[in-house]
């Protein structure tokens, strides 16, 4: 294999004014064409790492920095940014922030302008790699009227035009929708089997990291576990403890002791057909018969929309004559692309947005009539990015907002923001500055300061999108149990397995409309359809589809099989 | 929402050469800034509606028709209280004063409006290598470009976050001009925050692309000087020294006029 591309050793890395070290002793290499894929909880390194490699760390971040990075024999210490950019391409999680030109080809042209690269040969890397990443059609266009998707891909284009001999992706799918997160993977994918390119990815995805060569599992800095992709997902319970995603199959088969655990949903089914595994279908069947009686509980309307139409400035419909229900007391989620319309449904639920056709009862009243400063008392919404809303100093005052807004005297202020911090877990944190918290304690705080004017529904748009596992789940458990205290629930997500463990009930959009409403097994259990609206249902729902039933969890397979118990 | 401010209309005056686009621009300023008299800035006032209606400046001024107004309403009433002359109108209001009241409006809608034009005609990279070829250094144009790029984020920013405060009660639509500018305070910190984050990762992944790599850089726009370019640039050229002329000789000033 030769020389490894990059080759780091010993590095320890403090970022200025902190006491921790944020990169600990990291000792690794990457071969010629190999994928690497770093893996590991929030704040454990993995963006700093990626930053050491292209030398943004030490140069752009300033901090202490001791150790080496060596790529292609030149040391980032050595090199300013600029210089490493011809041999280090870096993919930032941000679509928004990366891209600066006003056109497609320029934006591809900008990185090769900066090398000198002749004006002839510039127009041919524009050429070759908006074919890579299937933009030909829009090299005129301006980036900043592209999707989510195609501006990560004009990303990836841009910085591939350095010809580079490393890919540093650093979250490239993370804010994206899944139809744009399998289109990034795609070329991804392409690019993993080129052998004059290393890859190195930061990515949450387990399903993806099936791709890679080789796996490195960070924690505080440190690297816990470097190994072959096989080797590293099947303990699942160091994934699990590390507060990574597991994937589901390995999840299942570990509970039924096989000792070579299967990965992909074609080995899952091999092995429950080779180990006669068998499905009870009387658990089976009760199983899908709690569901509707879950679903009966809660019948009194809370959310009507009847012939909802809503048509934005400039004649876009985002809303083609959507009728639904959602009642008192559910837990639902709202599935679909970017721009199937999921978004400007739930703003017709607080009255942000006001419908242009058909009506929207809240309570029993037309939210027309109610305006947003009544509605916003009972309908509490969280936006996706919690640093869009937080503004205090304080985490107490921020809480506080809402309650002091309504004229509440102190005292209640005071007990609706202990209230409010209880139920998100924030206890005793009302002092915090909420920008030293990290992204999912800002989320909580953001979360808080909706809760405490008391709603009676909450809406969350996305949010566990830039959370890890662990913190996902947390976040998840905590709107679960505000659902059990009587709250009513509403999610917008991308994360399908949130889905699948979390609703009660699913409505998949397209396109202003709803593809597809029901219990989340009756939703899920409509896989093409789903895949029609490009919602990839995650691998272990697949590979009970293969078996012929749809189980959200490897927990409610396990609990459906026949003789076998621990 | 779109926050662009250049607009892909493909007209006559985007076709231009953007440093005739930038020369027009001084040049205007300078026939602005000539005379005195509104009656005649009338000329260039044409030219300058003509240029708006072409380019399709006009959407992007009915963005900011409420500064525009603003701004036309105090400058009207400022330019009246610090000048008088001697034909009474009506008040403390002469002819002269508001005459010179009215060149002095015209004369900032008319600076701004030659701007729009410029920025809604010309992308943010030919702007800047217009200007690099002009003889600008390629590291302040790219920091005036930079600075325009900011504008449209900042915008769609603020948008999303005045939804998130009006969802958390918010009523930014009542109360005196005092208590609404300190309801705008939870909207800044956010706005200010996101802009800076935004640019520290805008800087890394400018870094990151090479700026700034080499002494010597190549430019895949290149322009050419057309037919159209050269007719338009004399044509300026003859306006503004026929302009310059008549300044000379005395006219388009305010006779008896006089600034405090």
């Amino acid at each position: 294999m030769g020389e490894p591309v990059v080759s780091i050793r010993d590095l320890q890395y403090r970022y200025r004014g902190q006491k921790t070290f944020a990169l600990d002793g990291v000792n690794l290499t990457l071969d010629r064409g190999e994928f690497l894929m770093l893996m590991g909880p929030s704040e454990a390194g993995k963006s700093t790492l990626a930053a050491t490699v292209n030398g943004l760390i030490p140069h752009f971040h300033i901090g202490k920095l001791s150790g080496e990075v060596i790529v292609m024999g030149r040391d980032t210490k050595a090199y300013t940014v600029a210089q490493m950019a011809e041999i280090v391409g870096m993919v930032f999680q941000d679509f928004e922030a990366q891209l600066f030109s006003t056109n497609v080809e320029l934006e591809i042209a900008f990185g090769p302008e900066n090398f000198a690269v002749p004006r002839e040969e510039i127009k041919i890397r524009i050429d070759e790699n908006l074919k890579y990443v299937g933009l030909e059609a829009n090299r005129n266009r301006p980036p900043s009227t592209l999707s989510g998707g195609q501006k990560q891909k004009l990303a990836i284009a841009s910085v591939l035009a350095l010809k580079p001999e490393v890919l540093v992706m650093d979250e490239p799918t993370t804010d994206l929708d899944p139809i744009s997160k399998m289109g990034v993977f795609e070329i991804t994918h392409r690019l993993c089997k080129r052998d004059d390119l290393s890859l190195l990815m930061v990515e949450h995805e387990t399903e993806e990291a099936l791709f890679a060569d080789r796996i490195a599992l960070i924690k505080d800095g440190h690297l816990i576990k470097v190994g072959p992709t096989r080797e590293i997902l099947s303990d699942v319970d160091l994934l699990e403890s590390l507060g990574v995603m597991p994937l589901g199959i390995p999840k299942f088969f570990k509970a039924v002791h096989v000792p070579d655990l299967p990965l992909t949903p074609d080995e899952g089914v091999e092995a429950f057909g080779t180990l006669n595994l068998k499905i009870n279908d009387q658990a089976y069947q009760q199983m899908i018969a709690e569901d509707q009686i879950a679903l009966k509980v809660h019948h009194s309307p809370l959310i009507e929309c009847k012939h909802l139409s809503h048509t934005y400035k400039g004649d876009v419909k985002a809303l083609k004559d959507v009728s639904m229900e959602i009642h008192r007391g559910e837990m639902v989620a709202i599935i679909g692309q970017n721009g199937s319309g999921k978004t400007t449904l739930a703003k017709h639920f607080n009255g942000l947005l006001m419908p242009t056709a058909g009506e929207v009862n809240v309570n029993g009243k037309p939210t027309v009539d109610q305006g947003i400063f009544t509605l916003g008392q009972s309908v509490g919404y969280v936006f996706q990015n919690p640093d869009h809303q937080i503004f205090s100093e304080k985490v107490f005052d921020e809480v506080a907002f809402s309650p002091r807004l309504r004229n509440f005297s102190e005292d209640d202020v005071k007990r609706c923001v202990a209230e409010a911090l209880e139920a998100v877990g924030l206890t005793g944190q009302g002092e915090e500055d909420p920008f030293t918290l990290t992204k999912s304690g800002r989320q909580r705080v953001a979360v808080a300061a909706v809760l405490a004017s008391n709603p009676d529904v909450l809406i969350l748009d996305e949010p566990t999108t830039g959370l890890d596992y662990r913190e996902q789940r947390s976040m998840m458990n905590m709107v679960k149990k505000l659902n059990e205290n009587g709250s009513t629930i509403i999610f917008i997500t991308h994360h399908m397995w949130v889905v699948a463990e979390y609703a009660k009930r699913a409505f998949v959009m397209k396109d202003g409309d709803i593809l597809l409403e029901g219990t989340t097994r009756e939703v899920f259990s409509q896989g093409d359809v789903l895949r029609d609206a490009f919602l990839r249902p995650p691998h272990f729902v697949e590979f009970s589809y293969r078996l012929g039933y749809t189980f959200l969890t490897p927990e409610e397979m396990i609990a459906c099989l026949e003789g076998v118990h621990d | 929402m779109d926050a662009e401010i250049y607009l892909d209309n493909n007209s006559f005056i985007h076709r231009l050469d953007p440093r005739v686009k930038i020369i027009i621009f001084l040049l205007t300023f300078v026939a602005i800034l000539l005379f005195q008299n509104p009656l005649w800035m009338l000329p260039i006032t044409v030219l300058i509606i003509a240029q708006l209606i072409i380019s399709g400046a006009l959407v992007n001024l009915r963005r900011i028709r409420y500064i525009l107004i603003v701004l036309t309403v105090s400058s009207m009433i400022l330019w009246n209280l610090f000048s008088t002359g001697e034909t009474q109108l009506f008040w403390r209001i002469s002819v002269e004063s508001m005459s010179f009241a009215i060149a002095r409006t015209l004369l900032m809608i008319l600076m701004i409006s030659a701007g729009m034009i410029l920025i809604t005609s010309t992308r943010n990279e030919e702007l800047v290598n217009g200007m690099i070829r002009l003889g600008m250094p390629y590291r302040v144009g790219f920091a005036i470009s930079t600075a325009l790029r900011l504008v449209p984020t900042i915008v769609s920013s603020t948008i999303t976050i005045s939804q998130a405060q009006r969802s958390r009660g918010l009523d930014l639509e009542s109360g005196n001009l005092l208590q609404r500018i300190k309801k705008f305070l939870p909207l800044l910190v956010p706005v200010f925050l996101s802009t800076i984050r935004n640019t520290n990762i805008f800087g890394m992944a400018l870094e990151s692309k090479g700026f700034g790599a080499k002494e010597e850089r190549t430019f895949y726009l290149v322009f050419e000087m057309g037919r159209a370019d050269y007719l338009v640039l004399v044509f300026s050229i003859v306006f503004m020294l026929v302009s310059i002329y008549f300044a000379i000789l005395g006219f388009g000033q305010i006779e008896g006029l006089i600034r405090f």
